[in-house]
């Protein structure tokens, strides 16, 4: 089997598809609305079945996602010989919900990336948008648009859209506000969590699914009020559960249904790992996770 | 859950400073709570006595006492309403003595804080569980890694208490460091006239099995029960058949193999024995020297052997044994003295450590027991010794004391002054540590009676001036340079962690500290024991220490050993953590942070995988538990709902 | 009311929590006592085998839910009853410890720290300090929502 994408319910919209014989190939397509990071189906899907001896699972993965793989290699959560990567250097996926909503045109019929510029093409004419207006956030501050690991390369490689220096931007910008600022920040943006867990679901690190601790009894960390603290909580409980493992492929906050920056708290911890730990998750798929592995002799903290 | 609360007075030690009579009428305000007293004094018999009659009277099923600390008393209060007959992890303390009444003056804020402890711990016992420790049978045999003297000692004292002892040594004789020695302080002893005895007993015990030339591979299992993989290292002879006649040796044609027993000073054959009083006396071949394997000719031993023990295509050989206790006791290698460049030490030939002067001054050794100079060979008249060479000196990452090497230069300059009455003998020391049963005396006796000279200070730099050596250094009681030429200088090179020893710490799951020494237990009052239960330590392994001190703590190891294994099973701890295996969801982090090894994976019928906790193993610390993401590994006893419950009581 | 006796209400209901270790913290917080070293009476203290045990989401919640500081301390790195629980601890603390301000909750009012069973007067002086600085901080915000 491979997973790559494939043309969804209208032209705005992409979906996984899972090719089962050479005459799905077809049905295979990439474009700047291949937004889905498809790894989390190797690790949680019912959707793949079990493999059978020595065949291997094809998967189509664009840079972030192929950190997530790597991410997931370390961890003993997929092995690397089950796999067969097509790896695709990206120059960003859109941000749907903006272009819909800012570029004033409808009946879309297909985009593409033409340099700096994005062409979307609707019944009318084409019409050129300068491309970083429509980029989705993480792919503004992509520091891996090539695969880090990958068996075949589909595309050239690409030269990165950001500088490493650059790549916690967002939360410098946080960080300048004032505590009580954040505070309030975060309290208005959490308080319109609907814990739907799109966040959660979508999140291929996310290892847990069902059992997740936002949900179970048994033991019981939350309960079902509604509250702020209990959102509070069930975002700490998933950005923590993250420190060190997170590879920013930035799906939580794509799929978040209330439009809450829900990766941002990801970054930071991030940050952290990077600055503190000198790590950066899903690149070396030798290494551990720091937060599952000591230093005796680190000192400053 | 019907819950009685018992508030303790103390005496006065905590009534004089908390309302304990309020804080009893307010646990009977607490979800659960049945029945609140307050007590003069709980833990006495009375006391107990009371909390008994209560549990039986009223029903309880889970008691608080708010007293002391639960590090005093937890013991005798889970004792006592176990008699009433409620299991004995359905209790729990408030400590509200030594965190609330001796802290503070204040009795109103006390008394509000004994309040809510006590309301915490009433939380907790909501969510407590009884919980059943098992037995496991102990499997009475033991390891001993090392075989040196301490390892030595250890093994007799174990084998004499009738136990099976499996006897692990690296090198292709036992003896260790002690079969090197020509003397010992502070008696003179001649050390393998005292040693000898003992390598032979090892050698004659029939429960005792010695694995020379292997090392540890692996091991896993726990206390009772640990398996043991030893790599048995290839000798290329069947040491079944060899009877360590010797033949081999003097006919081999490879001269140049190094000797590694007589610290270099000579040179081996390539298929040799190390020394003649060697256990177990067989042959090895070293087969980066030996002409069959460097140029596929040769063969002479292989003829000539009369029992036809050689085997050239003898492997590596992994055994396995399965024991009840691990006494580790691999001593202790000694500093590279060539890191003092400005000493000279491995360039200048007259320039020798320690041990190398102990080979020199050995019967056994290179010169046959005549002190004579490696470079010449012709005997030395002026001798200068210098202390503390890898030892007290931070600049080269060794602060610490080696302990032995003021009484060991002050025992080598004894010798040579005897061997050569006419010669020079002089030390340079930082100061003198010599505490020990005579062994200041023996000290005394190298200035008073042989006329050694002392000179306190340290030597800046040693170069040759024609044949002989020059030692540059202070004299900083007179305040002034010296200088002595010298036709051989000895450094007192200290001791450090043997080579490796961290890497077989990471193998028993021991710690070490920053030097390679292992940590035992408590520095005062478990001195032999280890953190890991059922491995225990004795000699240098555990940092530096003379023979009388590693012969003592073989045997104190022993002891520990043979009251481990005086009971038949062991009695393990409930309070370790637990797998729902409804909830986990087989990703394994546990595994890879327990730092006990007691989590193994398992796969289910329905091919899913889950962690497994081995309760015999688990010693308790949690680590899984706070890792665990969907939190399916609980520690028993303090489960995230307990710790929850507690949190949420300050919360509210 | 006058402001001071309105402050003194809420500083009287200033609430710390403190996971202490069995092996070393709980017990240096012993020998405090022990040794009659007078301290704040503001911290609750939570008994737990190891630092390791103490997951960051444990000093997160009563955080959010409006504790007013959360104090964690264990045996010193190297020392730990467990071998390496602590350092463990450290790591995954301090990642928490670098992260709460970003959410909006004063970090100052989270700290760790390694006392043994022997140092009283240490555990006396750390408790000391943090109480000084979370009345320093003031109630946490959070508990009155």
């Amino acid at each position: 089997m491979v997973i790559g994408w494939g043309t969804g319910y209208d032209p705005l919209h992409v979906t996984p598809v899972f090719l089962r014989g050479l005459e799905d190939v077809s049905r295979l397509i990439w474009n700047p609305l291949c937004v889905q990071n498809l790894t989390g189906y190797l690790v949680k899907g019912a959707l793949t079945p079990p493999l059978e001896e020595g065949k291997k699972i094809g998967i189509c993965v664009r840079g972030c996602d192929s950190r997530s793989l790597v991410a997931l290699i370390q961890e003993k959560l997929l092995s690397r010989e089950s796999l067969h990567i097509f790896g695709i250097p990206c120059r960003g996926t859109l941000d749907v919900r903006r272009l819909m909503n800012e570029s004033g045109l409808s009946q879309i019929r297909s985009v593409t990336i033409q340099g700096d510029h994005l062409v979307v093409q609707n019944d009318e004419e084409a019409h050129r948008f300068p491309l970083e207006r429509f980029l989705a956030r993480r792919c503004l501050r992509c520091r891996h648009p090539n695969p880090v690991i990958y068996d075949e390369l589909v595309y050239q490689p690409i030269t990165p859209r950001t500088a490493p220096e650059d790549a916690y931007r967002d939360v410098e910008a946080m960080e300048a506000r004032s505590l009580q600022e954040r505070h309030l920040f975060w309290s208005s943006e959490l308080d319109r969590c609907i814990r739907c867990y799109a966040c959660r679901n979508a999140c291929p690190l996310c290892i847990c699914q069902d059992r997740c601790i936002a949900e179970t009894r048994e033991p019981r960390w939350l309960t079902q009020r509604v509250n702020l603290p209990e959102k509070f909580l069930y975002h700490f409980i998933h950005a923590l559960h993250l420190a060190g493992r997170c590879t920013e492929c930035g799906e939580c906050e794509r799929v978040c249904p209330m439009e809450i920056p829900v990766t941002l708290i990801k970054e930071k911890l991030n940050q952290i790992t990077r600055d503190l730990l000198h790590y950066e998750a899903g690149l070396d798929p030798e290494a551990l996770p720091p937060l599952l592995t000591y230093n005796p002799n680190e000192a400053g903290i | 859950m019907r819950i009685g609360v018992f508030v303790c007075q103390c005496g006065t030690n905590i009534a004089g400073t908390v309302d304990t009579e309020a804080v009893a009428r307010r646990a009977m305000e607490y979800a659960d709570v049945v029945y609140a007293t307050s007590y003069v004094y709980t833990c006495s018999e009375p006391g107990q006595q009371e909390i008994q009659r209560r549990i039986k009277e009223m029903n309880l099923q889970g008691v608080v006492v708010a007293a002391c600390s639960p590090r005093m008393h937890e013991p005798t209060f889970r004792r006592a309403v176990e008699r009433a007959g409620l299991n004995r992890y359905m209790f729990e303390m408030a400590n509200i003595r030594e965190h609330v009444s001796w802290i503070s003056t204040d009795k109103e804020a006390n008394t509000r804080k004994a309040m809510e402890l006590v309301h915490m711990a009433v939380a907790k016992l909501r969510f407590n569980q009884p919980l059943f420790s098992s037995k496991v049978p102990i499997n009475k045999r033991v390891l001993i890694i090392g075989a040196g003297v301490a390892g030595i000692q250890a093994a007799l004292d174990c084998s004499d208490g009738g136990l099976d002892v499996v006897l692990v040594e690296k090198n292709p004789s036992i003896g260790g460091k002690m079969a090197q020695l020509d003397k010992t302080f502070p008696t003179i002893d001649c050390s393998s006239c005292i040693l000898g005895p003992k390598m032979v007993d090892i050698s004659q015990k029939e429960n005792v099995t010695l694995h020379a030339c292997s090392e540890v591979e692996s091991v896993s299992g726990y206390v009772g029960n640990f398996k043991v993989q030893i790599r048995k290292k290839a000798t290329y002879v069947n040491w079944n058949a060899c009877t360590g006649c010797g033949e081999c040796v003097r006919k081999c044609p490879s001269r140049k193999a190094p000797d590694p027993f007589n610290e270099h000073l000579a040179t081996a054959r390539a298929i040799n024995i190390p020394f003649p009083q060697a256990i177990p006396k067989k042959a090895a071949i070293n087969r980066d020297y030996c002409l069959h394997f460097t140029k596929g000719k040769c063969g002479v031993c292989k003829k000539i052997c009369p029992v036809n023990a050689i085997d050239y295509d003898m492997q590596d050989e992994l055994v396995s044994e399965e024991v009840g206790a691990i006494i580790v006791a691999t001593g202790f290698d000694l500093f590279d003295h060539s890191v003092y460049g400005e000493y000279g030490g491995g360039r200048y030939p007259d320039v020798i450590s320690g041990l190398q002067y102990e080979r020199i001054l050995s019967a056994s050794g290179p010169f046959g027991g005549h002190i004579r100079r490696p470079s010449n060979g012709r005997e030395p008249r002026d001798i200068v010794f210098i202390a503390c060479v890898g030892s007290r000196d931070a600049s080269v990452g060794r602060p610490y004391c080696s302990g032995v090497c003021c009484m060991y230069i002050a025992k080598q300059a004894i010798l040579t002054r005897d061997h050569l009455p006419d010669s020079n003998c002089y030390v340079f020391y930082m100061d003198i540590r010599s505490p020990g049963k005579n062994y200041d005396e023996f000290v005394r006796r190298a200035q008073e009676e042989y006329g050694v000279q002392y000179i306190r200070g340290r030597v800046g730099k040693i170069y040759p001036r024609g044949d002989r050596m020059v030692v540059q250094g202070a004299d900083t009681l007179l305040g002034i340079q010296v200088e002595v030429e010298a036709d051989l200088v000895v450094l007192a090179t200290g001791v450090e962690a043997s080579a490796g020893a961290g890497e077989l710490a990471e193998k028993l799951r021991i710690s070490y500290d920053q030097y390679g020494f292992y940590m035992e237990s408590h520095p005062k009052l478990r001195p032999v024991e280890t953190n890991t239960a059922g491995v225990f330590l004795a000699g240098a392994c555990q940092g530096p220490k003379d023979i009388p001190a590693s012969v003592a703590q073989g045997s104190a190891a022993a002891a520990k050993v043979q009251a481990l294994f005086a009971r038949d099973a062991i009695e393990t701890d409930p309070q370790v953590a637990l797998v729902n295996e409804r909830t986990c969801v087989g990703c394994l982090k546990c595994i890879m942070v327990c730092p006990f090894g007691a989590i193994q994976s398992k796969t289910l019928r329905d091919g899913s995988i889950k962690a497994e906790v081995l309760a015999s193993v688990c010693q308790g610390c949690g680590l899984c538990n706070a890792t665990c993401p969907p939190k399916a590994i609980q520690l028993q006893h303090a489960t995230d709902n307990q710790i929850l419950a507690e949190l949420n009581i300050l919360c509210a | 009311m006058d402001q001071s006796a309105a402050s003194g209400a809420l500083v009287d209901s200033i609430r710390i929590i403190g996971f202490l270790c069995n092996w070393c913290s709980y017990g240096g917080a012993d020998t405090a006592g022990v040794c009659r070293f007078k301290q704040p009476t503001d911290l609750r203290v939570v008994r737990v085998p190891c630092t390791g045990r103490v997951d960051p989401l444990f000093v997160a919640k009563p955080l959010i839910y409006g504790a007013d500081g959360v104090l964690v301390s264990g045996c010193h790195p190297k020392d730990c009853h467990y071998a390496v629980g602590n350092l463990y601890a450290r790591r995954r603390l301090e990642v928490l410890k670098n992260f709460l301000s970003f959410m909006g909750i004063d970090q100052r009012r989270f700290r760790y720290t390694w006392v043994s069973a022997s140092e009283g007067q240490r555990w006396q002086q750390v408790v000391s300090e943090f109480s000084e600085t979370i009345h320093a901080v003031g109630p946490n915000p959070l508990a009155r929502k």
